[in-house]
C-alpha cells in the first residue's frame, strides 16, 4: 500500500513537471518530441491493455488509430471545437471496435491477429480511394498554429489514458482480463466470461487509439489523409510494448521514451546507419531481455547472484 | 568665413555620422556560414530517391563553397553554405520533428524531400514557422492553391506533364500521329489532376480520351484496363503510375499485345535504372524529363562530370539534377535578399529568375514553379529529349507492335 501511494506521488510528480515545461522551455522542437513520446505511449498503452493483459494480439491498431484521425479531422476543419472532435474520434473508434469485435473477438489465437491486420489493411485502402487527396488546415487555423495546445492535448490524452489502464487492469476486470490471457479455457471452466473481458479490453483499448488519432490530426498541419491508416502506425506501438516490457504498466512508457528519444539521437546522429544501428539494439534487447526493459534489473539481479555462487564455490 | 565653419560642421556631421553607421554596420555579426536544411529519406522505402536529392544538394553546397560561398547583400561578404541533413526514415511523422529541430537550429530556409508523404507533412511546418521552403519534386498544384506564402516549388507539375506529352504527340506526323487516348488514372490527387488537365486540353488539342480508368497505388493487375484500351482502339495511354506499376503495366502490356502507338508513365521510366529492369521493352516509352544529364544548360556538364567522380559506380537519377536545380534558386534568392533572415529571403524567391541546370525558373503568385516543359522517350537504351521549349528535341518515336520489335 506505500509502494502504491509513493507510485502515487511519483506519477503526481511527473505530470505536475510536464504540465510547467512550456512556462520553463520555449523551443518548439523540445514540444514535438514530447508530443510524439506523449502518443507513442498512449498508443502502445492502448494496445498493451488487449496485447500485454489480454492476450489478444491486435495488428491493426492504424485502423482504430486511422478512424480517430479522420472523424477529429473531419469535424475540427468543419468548425467543431478541437476537444469535441478528438472525443468524437475516441468515440468513432469505439464503434468501429464493436463492428469489429463482436464477431473477431470470437476468434482465437493467430486468427484474431489476422483479421485485425485484414480490417487496417482494408480501411487503408477505402481511405486511400475516397480521400486520395492531401487535409490542409484551414488558413485561420494556420495562422494561430501553435504547438503549446497541441502539447497539452497530448499531456491530458496520456494521463487519462494511463489512468484508465491503471484503474483497470487493478479492478476485478483486469483479474479476469489476466485469467483470459494466461488460460482462456481454464477461465472459461471456472465461469469467467472471456468474451466480455475481451470486448472490454477491446473497446478502452480502441476508445484510446482513437483519441491518439484525434491527437495526431490536431498536431499536423497537412498530411495526405490515408497517413494515419498506414501499417506502420500498427507495428510501431507492438514493438514498443516489446522493448519496454510487454504485460507491464511502466513498460510502454519506457518503451515510448527510448524509441522515439533513442530514434531521434540515431537519427540526428548516425545518418544514413541509424536504422540498422536501431534494427541491432532491437535485436540485442529482445534477444537478451525479452521481459523488455522493465526485465532489465531482474536480469541483472539474476547475473550478478550467479557470478556470487561462482565466487563463493 | 561664416560659410566656411558651415561647410566645416557639416562636414564633421556627416564624418561622424559615417562614422557612426559604418560602426553599426560592422558591429553586425557576420555568420560564420548560412545554415540551410533539409529533412530527407536517407533510409525505408523512399532512401533511393532521397539520396539522389541529398546528392544533388550536396553538390550543389560543393560548388557554391569552392567559390567562397553566397555573397550576401547585408554583410557584402562571401559566406559558406552548411548544409544540415537529417535522415525522416521515410516516415512523415519524423519529417515534422526534424524540421522542428531545424527551426530550433535557426536554418534561414527549408529545402524539399523526394516523396510527396513527406513533402506534404513538411510544407505545412514550414508555413507555421514561416521558413521558406523550396521543393524537389512536388507536382501536385493543388497544394499551392491553399493560400501558402513560404512554399515554393521550382519544378514541372501535372499541368505541364500532361501539355508535354500532348506536345510529343503533336510532334508526330500527321499519318502516324495517335488520336485516340487511353487515360488510367491513379487515385491520389496527382492523377486526378491530371486527368482533369488531361481532358482539358486534349479537346482544346483535338485528340479524344476514348477511355478513362481508375486504379489505386497498390494495383498490380492491370490486364482489364488494358484489355479495354485495346479493344477501344486507343492509340496513345497517359499515366502517372508508381515506378512499379510502370514496370509491371509495360510487362502486361506486351503479355496482351498492347501496342499503342504513344506510351507516357510519367513516373517510372524517369529513374536511371528503368532500361537495366525493363531491357529493350522499354523502347519508345515516354516519360518526365525534368532533368536528364544530357541538358545543354549551364552548370549541367560540371554537375554531371563532379557527380560520375564523386560516385562512379551509381547511376545518375532525375532528382540529382532537381536536388542541384532547387538548391541554385535557393542559393539565387539567398544572394539578392537585402537581409539573411527567412522573410527577405521569402521575398527575393517571389522575385525568382534563374537559369538552372534544368533551365529557366520562375514562380507564379502561388509559389508554382515556370519551368520548361520537358518529356524524354527511351531510345535504344538512351533517355531521349522529345519535347523541349528551349533547345531542339530528338525525333519522337512512334512504337511498332511487339511482334515486330528485334
Amino acid at each position: 500500500m506505500a509502494e502504491r501511494k509513493k507510485g502515487f506521488v511519483v506519477a503526481a510528480v511527473v505530470v505536475i513537471a510536464l504540465a510547467l515545461v512550456p512556462l520553463v522551455v520555449a523551443r518548439e522542437y523540445v514540444f514535438s518530441i514530447l508530443c510524439m513520446i506523449f502518443l507513442y505511449v498512449t498508443l502502445s498503452q492502448s494496445w498493451n491493455i488487449l496485447g500485454g493483459y489480454t492476450g489478444q494480439i491486435n495488428v491493426g491498431q492504424a485502423a482504430f488509430f486511422g478512424i480517430g484521425a479522420l472523424a477529429a479531422r473531419l469535424l475540427w476543419v468543419a468548425g467543431v471545437p478541437f476537444y469535441l472532435s478528438i472525443l468524437a474520434g475516441g468515440l468513432s473508434s469505439v464503434i468501429l471496435a464493436i463492428i469489429i469485435g463482436l464477431p473477431a473477438l470470437k476468434l482465437r489465437g493467430h486468427y484474431f491477429a489476422i483479421g485485425t491486420l485484414a480490417v487496417a489493411s482494408i480501411a487503408q485502402i477505402t481511405v486511400g480511394n475516397i480521400l486520395p487527396g492531401i487535409s490542409f488546415l484551414p488558413a485561420q487555423h494556420m495562422a494561430t498554429y501553435s504547438l503549446i495546445p497541441r502539447y497539452y492535448v497530448f499531456l491530458i490524452i496520456m494521463v487519462t489514458a494511463l489512468a484508465a489502464v491503471y484503474i483497470t487492469v487493478n479492478s476485478r476486470i483486469g483479474l479476469g482480463m489476466e485469467a483470459t490471457r494466461d488460460d482462456e479455457e481454464a477461465a472459461q471452466m471456472v465461469g469467467v466470461n472471456t468474451f466480455k473481458y475481451k470486448m472490454i479490453a477491446f473497446l478502452i483499448s480502441s476508445f484510446f487509439a482513437g483519441l491518439a488519432g484525434g491527437g495526431f490530426a490536431y498536431f499536423n498541419a497537412s498530411y495526405y489523409w490515408y497517413l494515419p491508416f498506414t501499417l506502420m502506425w500498427c507495428f510501431e506501438p507492438i514493438l514498443i510494448v516489446f522493448i519496454g516490457g510487454v504485460g507491464s504498466f511502466i513498460g510502454p512508457i519506457i518503451g515510448s521514451v527510448c524509441y522515439v528519444l533513442l530514434k531521434e539521437l540515431f537519427a540526428l546522429t548516425l545518418g544514413e546507419a541509424n536504422l540498422l544501428i536501431f534494427g541491432i539494439v532491437f535485436i540485442l534487447t529482445i534477444l537478451f531481455f525479452p521481459k523488455g526493459i522493465i526485465g532489465l534489473p531482474a536480469k541483472l539481479r539474476q547475473l550478478f547472484r550467479r557470478r556470487g555462487n561462482v565466487v563463493g564455490r | 568665413m561664416q560659410s566656411k565653419r558651415c561647410t566645416l560642421v557639416v562636414a564633421m556631421i556627416a564624418f561622424i555620422f559615417f562614422s557612426f553607421t559604418s560602426v553599426l554596420v560592422f558591429a553586425q555579426d557576420v555568420p560564420k556560414s548560412i545554415k540551410i536544411g533539409a529533412s530527407i529519406s536517407l533510409t525505408g522505402r523512399f532512401a533511393a530517391g532521397g539520396i539522389d536529392v541529398a546528392d544533388g544538394y550536396k553538390l550543389a553546397v560543393k560548388h557554391i563553397n569552392d567559390n567562397g560561398g553566397i555573397l550576401v547583400k547585408q554583410f557584402n561578404k562571401k559566406i559558406p553554405v552548411e548544409l544540415v541533413i537529417y535522415d525522416d526514415e521515410s516516415d512523415p511523422s519524423k519529417t515534422v520533428t526534424r524540421l522542428e529541430k531545424l527551426n530550433a537550429e535557426k536554418v534561414v530556409a527549408y529545402l524539399g524531400e523526394f516523396a510527396s508523404d513527406m513533402n506534404i507533412a513538411g510544407l505545412g511546418i514550414a508555413e507555421k514557422n514561416k521558413v521558406p521552403w523550396v521543393g524537389v519534386t512536388i507536382a501536385v498544384e493543388n497544394v499551392f492553391n491553399q493560400g501558402f506564402k513560404y512554399v515554393f516549388g521550382p519544378n514541372m507539375f501535372s499541368f505541364m506533364e500532361v501539355a508535354a506529352f500532348l506536345d510529343a504527340l503533336d510532334a508526330i506526323p500527321k499519318a502516324q500521329r495517335p488520336t485516340k487516348i487511353a487515360n488510367f488514372e491513379l487515385q491520389v490527387d496527382w492523377g486526378k489532376e491530371c486527368t482533369k488537365y488531361l481532358q482539358k486540353y486534349a479537346k482544346e488539342r483535338g485528340y479524344t480520351i476514348a477511355l478513362e480508368k481508375k486504379f489505386a497505388p497498390d494495383t498490380k493487375d492491370f490486364s482489364s484496363m488494358i484489355l479495354a484500351a485495346k479493344s477501344a482502339g486507343c492509340d496513345a495511354v497517359f499515366a502517372v503510375p508508381t515506378p512499379p506499376q510502370s514496370m509491371a503495366l509495360i510487362k502486361q502490356m506486351k503479355e496482351l499485345d498492347y501496342a499503342p502507338k504513344a506510351t507516357c508513365f510519367v513516373r517510372g521510366p524517369d529513374l536511371s535504372n528503368f532500361w537495366q529492369v525493363m531491357g529493350k521493352d522499354a523502347n519508345y516509352i515516354m516519360t518526365s524529363g525534368e532533368w536528364t544529364p544530357d541538358m545543354p544548360y549551364p552548370g549541367n556538364k560540371k554537375l554531371v562530370a563532379d557527380y560520375r567522380a564523386q560516385y562512379p559506380n551509381k547511376l545518375m537519377g532525375m532528382p540529382v539534377g532537381n536536388g542541384y536545380s532547387a538548391f541554385q534558386v535557393l542559393a539565387d534568392a539567398i544572394s539578392r535578399a537585402d537581409k539573411l533572415d527567412r522573410e527577405s529571403i521569402r521575398q527575393a524567391l517571389t522575385t525568382t529568375n534563374i537559369v538552372t541546370v534544368k533551365g529557366k525558373v520562375t514562380f507564379d503568385k502561388r509559389g508554382v514553379g515556370n519551368v520548361p516543359h520537358v518529356l524524354a522517350q527511351w531510345q535504344n537504351g538512351k533517355l531521349v529529349i522529345i519535347v523541349s521549349p528551349d533547345y531542339k528535341p530528338a525525333p519522337v518515336l512512334v512504337a511498332t507492335p511487339w511482334s515486330k520489335r528485334k
